[in-house]
């Protein structure tokens, strides 16, 4: 007997499933198990249209999963919108900056660490934690040269408090300065990139530098009789301004004064005289 | 306006960073409103696309107020407060009977705005043939050549995918491919408008073929829905722009050394390092081939040579 005869009448107990006669080939996004038929209307076969795009996800390569066998789909071609913008880059912090330049590395740790004095592993942080610093000792010696009558758990504590404390301001400050670095350093922001921390922190030293020289000058004499130290800060880019002894035209000095008389006795007088204290003086002078 | 959410506790903080923006983004939220007025014909529409859309929709049973070419300021609203970015509104009025409008949002503004009118709808429950499940990956096929060329077909196909594709996945169960959602263009009308739109949704069943492919049957479970565009609001090109905007952890990255020609064949470029002529082998030649023996006393005869070369500079 002959083979290709039976295999013939095998293939003619099934519908094939090869599809024929589209003009225009069609396209798929096998990202989004999406075909595209631009053939006109009329012509399309609906079903034709879904054997080829299923023929084209068998060929796929396949893996065997939990799920049974699933076709490695390659990215989409088609462009979707997103539903939001990109996150936005996170500020550099100070540490951050510091280990770039140590070349430190951030490594993962375990979570659980063995704890040597109860023989089990024990959280690095949090609820049962380890990184309780002493204060859970049933035992403490009193360290030499302290006061016997300190109590030294609440000592510990307090070193713990002051640590948490420190850190927090410190995060605190990396936020001010974030805030203040994006608003300086716009053009990264709108790169999507990180802004540049140095301006802040250089135009924070500035701002404080400032204040510094103001509080300096705060004296009776206005800074003027008090000795300076060696190395002390000066006001950088002050210029004394003299305006000019003879001019035509008075009406600048004389808004100028104006704006002075107005600002400590308040604009047209009003404030100048308190009429109801008067009038109520006035009145117990006649009685 | 929201009030700002500070999170008091570790859920609710998990809560709030998984709706923050992300480079992998969550699957599209879509809400499915009802207008003041709606229609059988609408309110049959909406449940089947919820049907569809499940289980990442939220259905308001309730009617709203709303008016989406007028005014979103509520849509924003919803979309904040459910932190959905897909809407299917269904109105029914005198002017705009029997009609959907598609809106997608863009950090929870409108990005988009789609109006079709239904004309001829059969909903999913008079198909009395099987469901796909709920959840599952549809399969999509566009018919027709208007989907790249008109602008309400292309809006209609973008919203089409966007809603119903799911997560952008790596991999996809073969036997997970259960259903089609198939949309036809039609023509445009005589004076150049768009024309109509025909959704049909089929069950697959894969069937053997004798060879390795499946023969593929379709049947159809509905909704099936002739639509008719009415109005649009494109997208502005600075927001799309941004929308469109692909992380960088995203793109595919470039290899070295590979390109494609016009023809679209990958040519590679390989670096084979530097070689050496001292191991190249060459044509090989009797005369050239060296004797074990006669190497040997060549050697010797060497350094006689040379032995005799320095005493002559003594001298």
């Amino acid at each position: 007997m002959d083979v290709s005869e039976v295999l013939a009448a095998h293939k003619q107990k099934f519908k094939s499933v090869t599809v024929e006669g589209k003009l225009i080939p069609v396209d798929y996004d096998l990202g989004l198990i999406a075909a595209y038929d631009q053939n006109p209307v009329d012509e399309i076969e609906l079903k034709d249209n879904a054997q080829l795009l299923l023929n084209e996800i068998f060929q796929l390569p396949t893996v065997s999963d939990d799920n049974g066998i699933m076709a490695m789909l390659p990215t989409p071609t088609t462009q979707l919108p997103r539903e939001k913008p990109l996150p936005k880059p996170k500020p550099e912090t100070r540490w951050e900056k510091f280990a770039k330049a140590k070349g430190i590395v951030k490594r993962k740790k375990e979570r659980m660490v063995f704890d040597d004095n109860s023989g089990e592993y024990k959280p690095r942080w949090g609820y049962k934690g380890i990184n309780d610093d002493g204060t859970k000792d049933w035992i403490i010696e009193v360290p030499q040269g302290s006061n016997p009558m300190e109590d030294q758990y609440e000592a510990r504590r307090e070193a713990k408090r002051e640590r948490v404390d420190r850190n927090e301001k410190r995060q605190q400050r990396n936020l001010e300065e974030a805030v203040v670095a994006a608003k300086m350093d716009q053009r990264a922001i709108g790169r999507g990139q990180r802004p540049n921390m140095d301006n802040a922190r250089a135009m924070k030293r500035k701002e404080l530098e400032n204040q510094i020289l103001i509080s300096k000058a705060a004296t009776a004499s206005a800074g003027k009789f008090d000795k300076g130290l060696k190395d002390d800060l000066k006001a950088r880019g002050v210029r004394r301004q003299f305006a000019p002894n003879v001019v035509a035209d008075m009406s600048n000095e004389k808004s100028e004064s104006m704006s002075i008389l107005n600002k400590i006795v308040g604009k047209n007088g009003e404030d100048l005289v308190n009429v109801r204290k008067v009038e109520a003086r006035h009145k117990k002078a006649q009685m | 306006m929201l009030r700002k959410i500070v999170p008091r506790n570790a859920r609710a903080k998990r809560f709030l960073k998984n709706r923050e923006a992300k480079t992998e983004e969550n699957i599209k939220t879509a809400i499915f409103i009802r207008g003041s007025k709606t229609s059988q014909i609408v309110n049959d529409a909406l449940s089947d696309l919820y049907m569809l859309k499940k289980p990442h929709a939220i259905n308001f049973t309730k009617k709203n107020e709303i008016h989406p070419f007028e005014d979103q300021s509520n849509l924003e609203f919803f979309s904040q407060k459910n932190d959905a970015s897909l809407f299917v509104i269904g109105t029914h009025s005198k002017k705009r009977p029997h009609t959907l409008t598609f809106n997608r949002m863009f950090d929870h503004r409108t990005l988009d705005m789609l109006e079709v009118s239904l004309d001829n709808c059969t909903p999913m429950k008079d198909f009395k043939t099987p469901k796909s499940a709920i959840g599952m990956k549809p399969s999509f096929l566009f018919n027709g050549d208007m989907w790249d060329q008109h602008t309400h077909y292309k809006m209609f196909k973008s919203m089409l995918l966007d809603m119903y594709h799911g997560q952008t996945v790596e991999k996809v169960a073969l036997a997970g491919l259960e259903y089609v959602i198939s949309v036809t263009a039609g023509p445009l009308t005589p004076e150049g408008k768009p024309g109509k739109v025909y959704l049909r949704v089929y069950t697959i069943t894969l069937k053997r073929s004798g060879v390795k492919l499946p023969r593929v049957e379709l049947e159809e479970m509905g909704p099936s829905m002739d639509m008719t565009f009415g109005r649009i609001t494109e997208a502005k090109p600075e927001d799309w722009k941004q929308a469109l905007k692909v992380p960088r952890e995203l793109k595919p990255k470039k290899k070295k050394n590979i390109s494609r020609d016009e023809m679209g064949d990958t040519v590679g470029r390989v670096h084979l390092g530097r070689q050496d002529f001292e191991k190249i082998q060459t044509r090989k030649m009797k005369g050239l081939k060296k004797r074990a023996t006669e190497e040997d006393g060549d050697s010797a005869g060497a350094e006689k040579r040379q032995r005799v070369d320095d005493s002559d500079d003594e001298e």
